[in-house]
């Protein structure tokens, strides 16, 4: 229980949240799920995570910059970006520095299980 | 292939005028062709999306229906060049499926023109509860989908509510003195008496009215008119908040709805409502008026039990007479604790010391009564009326995926019924402490892992039931799990009683998934070696979320996947989805030849693309006519012992290059499913020459008969037609009266993969005739095809099968061709139908 990694789910849809919380804790990941994004970036200015996954295009504000804040709090966290199919390839382009990987919707809860363990599987490697 | 094609049309003369030309004619055939493969596609992904393993938004739904309606212009513009224009009507018809559509995308439906104001419980929409309220929403569920007895009822909708507030200039003035509350210018009470005063004597709209009064009048003697608001059941739960009435004549209906409306704005709903922050948004009421049931005995179940002394039983409460002692606690009641695991162990069973009923009063209403004596102390409820009834809970568990609170009901005769089912709310505190779901299943042995493709998500248990005859499925125990070589679609039958369904074979698109979905059913297909690892009587958990199956029953995940997470089939997300598959996939045009087999029969998107579909190959049927016309196209004609005279017309890749002149030869087909079907057709002892023994009944018909009765026999000039590519293969076959139709695919993909068949006509008479149909349906249907007949017509298709598979199902098709050429004369009787398959069977191996 003690080496649980902490992960920060930013949708702002809300199905993407409860799909992915239990589905993640299922995998032994502790979860943590935001719709509002002033939330979520207040969050991470109180607590580190491991992985923080995060949608791109968002009402409020958009993924680039929560994604920046979070590399600008915690370097080493990894972070998965999910964005629209259209979008894929500008995502790519646009933010190929220190994000981990992308996922297009719709998407497998497989696929980024898969993903997610991956990063994990990174981080305990670089602990190691 | 384009350039190919292009080729090929510059060397044709150009046609007379007035007609399209030919090469056209080829070229929006093929393109008609693709677009009909991405829509079937597009509807297939729609369809695998709703089984719970993607996540997916509305942004998705809306750009797979905007492709959808741009592919199924370009099918209708296709086909009206091809037939010169014939099908025009096909424009309204993609307006009338494709706004309704839009519509929905847009969440503008829900109360528009075509819902209905007032529904019976057996007709209602599902996936409609903003429409029906919760509890009506849940019963039609149960009515029409679980199949489980309940007394039947019918819903005055929230659409008939909105009504009825305009009728009577409503809505502005409760806006208005519910601001006032809010304001803190008058207090709850004020406030609820008036607005309740202004229900009570406003007037049901006359239309409606008149259906409420036919519906009340169908029935039963007495109703319980009961609120069914949205949110009711649902998340938020008014439970007692909003007025029952029971026991109310036909003629008090309109009374009670106006009743059961004004208790939308009690005192204690106001108060709650606010509290809960809802008070901004608009109220809309519907009303559930069911039959009532006079029962000897009724009561409630819980399949969890609260008090959490055993977290793997459920409960039973009952007591004499009508419900009201058990819900609102007013007596003693029998209580029985029942084990979730089959075969449903009772536990205890405490009979308590039962003093009064309640029961209905001559005239209406009802009223409380002595116990007899001699009654007082026996037990409600038989052992046999325990176990049932805890089979519906589970059933109901099984489906609304949550732990269910059931209000049930037993007549003078004895017969059970359900009356409610909601999800059950338990404080937080009874749910055993929220341990580490990952390290408690981590204790568990692992049977499969990471194998298989998710039809439906979700995570059920039970012992392993392995099915591969229609025999087996008689003896399938309710809430097994079923585990299955193929996807076979007689499955469907078992689908509702199984707590999770392996199989070996299958896509998620496939017509097993499908029926799986509908019933919620976890589903995992295409796990190799599922039936040799799951070993018949195994208790087993299945968990398609994460594709594990674990020996034994896994209770913590089970618990955990009942009260934490979130059941994804309430999302509005995937009621949407539902609500938009409703009007794709469904297809209703399956006979060609029935007289709704038109554009104004098409009911989704599905029949328009079969209908496109059917039309565009009927043109090219008829070729041998246009090639007639078009001198100049290359068409072989097929050398071969079999006398078919089948002509080959190549539209890219379908023969050897090499191939020249006029004649191909069998080794030149290059085509992979004319190939596999020409290796049937064309194996040992398959085109038997030798003379039918014809009995005097099939020899006088097959005299009797003329060309004219076959339709469009007369004007086939005597030549077969197949039109291929590589991977495609269209092949329309007459031989003497019978009609062989052969659409098929074999792609290396095997999701684009399919095979469709269609047999017709015959020598002999009806009977005869459709005795072969059903002969072809039996064999057919072994070989997993989905089989449809209708008289003496059989349209069997199979779909998502891999190479090797699809090869094998078109020699057998091959087979069958020369196998029924001329079956019905040989087919005296029902009781030939079985020594024929065998027959059949004893030449092919079954799959």
């Amino acid at each position: 229980m003690k080496d649980q990694l902490k992960i920060l789910v930013l949708d702002d849809e809300p199905i993407v949240c409860k799909r992915l919380k239990p589905a993640l804790e299922k995998l032994g990941y502790e979860v943590d799920t935001f719709i509002q994004s002033v939330e979520a970036m207040h969050q991470i200015h109180q607590t580190s995570y491991d992985i923080v996954i995060t949608d791109l295009k968002m009402k409020e504000i958009d993924g680039m910059r929560f994604l920046e804040e979070v590399k600008k709090q915690h370097p080493q966290t990894e972070v998965i970006v999910i964005t629209g199919f259209a979008t894929m390839e500008t995502a790519k382009q646009s933010f190929r520095k220190g994000v981990f990987d992308f996922i297009a919707k719709p998407f497998k809860l497989s696929e980024i299980q898969e993903v997610v363990n991956r990063a994990a599987a990174k981080i305990k490697g670089a602990a190691a | 292939m384009l350039q190919y094609l292009h080729d090929l049309w510059k060397r044709i003369k150009r046609p007379k005028p007035g007609l399209v030309a030919f090469p056209e004619i080829f070229e929006h055939f093929q393109e008609l062709l693709q677009n009909h493969q991405r829509v079937m596609e597009l509807i297939a992904d729609l369809g695998e999306k709703s089984g719970g393993e993607y996540i997916f938004d509305r942004k998705y739904l809306a750009d797979t229906i905007d492709e959808m309606h741009t592919r199924l212009l370009h099918m209708v513009q296709g086909l009206n060049l091809i037939t010169s224009g014939r099908y025009l009507e096909l424009h309204p018809t993609l307006d009338r499926i494709f706004v309704p559509l839009e519509s929905e995308l847009r969440g503008r439906l829900s109360l528009a023109g075509e819902m209905p104001r007032i529904v019976s419980l057996a007709e209602a929409p599902l996936d409609r509860p903003e429409l029906t309220g919760g509890k009506a929403n849940n019963l039609a569920v149960i009515i029409q989908n679980l199949q489980l007895p309940v007394p039947p009822g019918f819903v005055i909708t929230t659409r008939a509510y909105r009504l009825f507030l305009d009728h009577n200039q409503l809505e502005e003035r409760i806006h208005a003195w519910l601001e006032s509350w809010a304001a803190g210018e008058q207090d709850e009470r004020q406030t609820s008496r008036q607005i309740q005063y202004s229900i009570l004597a406003g007037v049901v709209p006359q239309e409606a009215a008149t259906e409420i009064k036919r519906q009340a009048g169908k029935g039963g003697a007495y109703w319980a008119i009961r609120s069914s608001a949205y949110g009711e059941d649902g998340e938020l739960t008014f439970a007692g908040l909003h007025e029952s009435l029971l026991n109310v004549p036909p003629r008090g209906v309109i009374q009670a709805y106006k009743k059961v409306l004004a208790s939308l704005y009690s005192p204690e709903a106001l108060v709650y409502r606010q509290k809960m922050g809802m008070l901004g948004e608009e109220a809309a009421m519907a009303v559930l008026a069911q039959e009532i049931v006079p029962s000897r005995v009724s009561g409630l179940m819980h399949t969890l039990d609260i008090s959490a002394e055993e977290c793997d039983c459920l409960v039973v409460y009952a007591s004499w007479g009508l419900g009201r002692t058990v819900a609102e606690g007013r007596g003693l009641v029998d209580r029985f604790v029942v084990e979730r695991v089959y075969p449903h162990r009772i536990r205890r069973q405490e009979i308590a010391a039962k003093k009064t009923l309640v029961r209905p009063q001559t005239g209406g209403g009802e009223e409380v009564a002595q116990v007899p004596q001699e009654e007082r102390e026996a037990a409600t409820l038989s052992e046999g009326q325990v176990h049932q009834l805890v089979r519906w809970a589970l059933t109901l568990e099984r489906y609304f995926k949550r732990p269910q609170e059931v209000e049930w009901a037993v007549d003078q005769n004895g017969q059970c019924f359900i009356l409610q089912s909601r999800g059950l709310l338990f404080p937080k505190v009874a749910a055993p402490p929220k341990q580490d779901i990952c390290e408690s299943c981590a204790q568990y042995p692992v049977l499969l892992r990471d194998t298989g493709v998710v039809a439906h998500a979700g995570v059920g248990a039970g012992v392993v039931a392995q099915v591969s005859s229609d025999l087996d499925m008689n003896r399938f125990p309710e809430g097994a799990v079923l585990v299955t070589k193929y996807t076979a679609p007689w499955l469907a039958r078992i689908v509702p009683r199984a707590a999770a369904i392996i199989a070996e074979r299958g896509s998620a698109a496939g017509h097993l998934a499908t029926i799986a979905r509908e019933f919620r059913v976890p589903t995992l297909v295409g796990v190799e070696g599922a039936t040799e690892f799951l070993k018949e009587g195994m208790q087993i958990t299945v968990d398609t979320k994460g594709r594990i199956v674990y020996d034994g029953r896994v209770n913590e995940l089970l618990q955990y996947e009942l009260v934490q997470s979130l059941a994804f089939e309430d999302a509005p997300e995937f009621r949407l989805l539902r609500r938009l598959l409703s009007r794709i996939a469904p297809l209703h045009l399956i006979d060609p030849t029935a007289p709704d087999f038109n554009p104004p029969g098409c009911r989704s998107v599905h029949d328009v693309i079969r209908f496109i579909h059917e039309k565009a190959v009927e043109e090219l049927m008829d070729l041998p006519g246009l090639v007639k016309r078009f001198k100049g196209v290359h068409i072989f004609t097929l050398v071969s012992d079999i006398p078919l005279g089948l002509k080959i017309l190549d539209l890219g890749g379908g023969i050897a290059p090499e191939a020249a002149g006029s004649n191909l030869y069998p080794e030149q087909i290059r085509s992979a499913p004319m190939k596999a079907l020409w290796e049937g057709l064309s194996g040992p002892g398959v085109w038997s020459t030798e003379p039918v023994p014809v009995d005097f009944k099939g020899m006088m018909s097959s005299l009797s008969k003329t060309w004219a009765e076959t339709p469009g026999a007369a004007t086939v000039s005597g030549f077969n037609l197949a039109v291929i590519t590589e991977t495609y293969m269209n092949l329309h076959l007459r031989l003497g009266y019978h009609f062989n139709l052969v659409d098929a695919r074999i792609d290396p993909d095997p999701q684009r993969n399919h095979i469709y068949f269609r047999f017709v006509g015959g020598v002999t008479d009806l009977t005869r005739r459709s005795r072969r149909a059903q002969l072809l349906a039996n064999i057919l249907s072994h070989y997993h095809f989905k089989v449809d007949t209708k008289g003496d017509l059989v349209v069997a298709k199979v779909l998502h099968l891999p190479r090797e598979d699809q090869e094998h199902r078109l020699r057998v098709l091959g087979r069958l061709i020369g196998f029924t050429r001329q079956l019905d004369i040989q087919l005296r009787s029902d009781e030939d139908i079985p020594e024929f398959v065998e027959a059949f069977f004893e030449q092919n191996t079954p799959a």
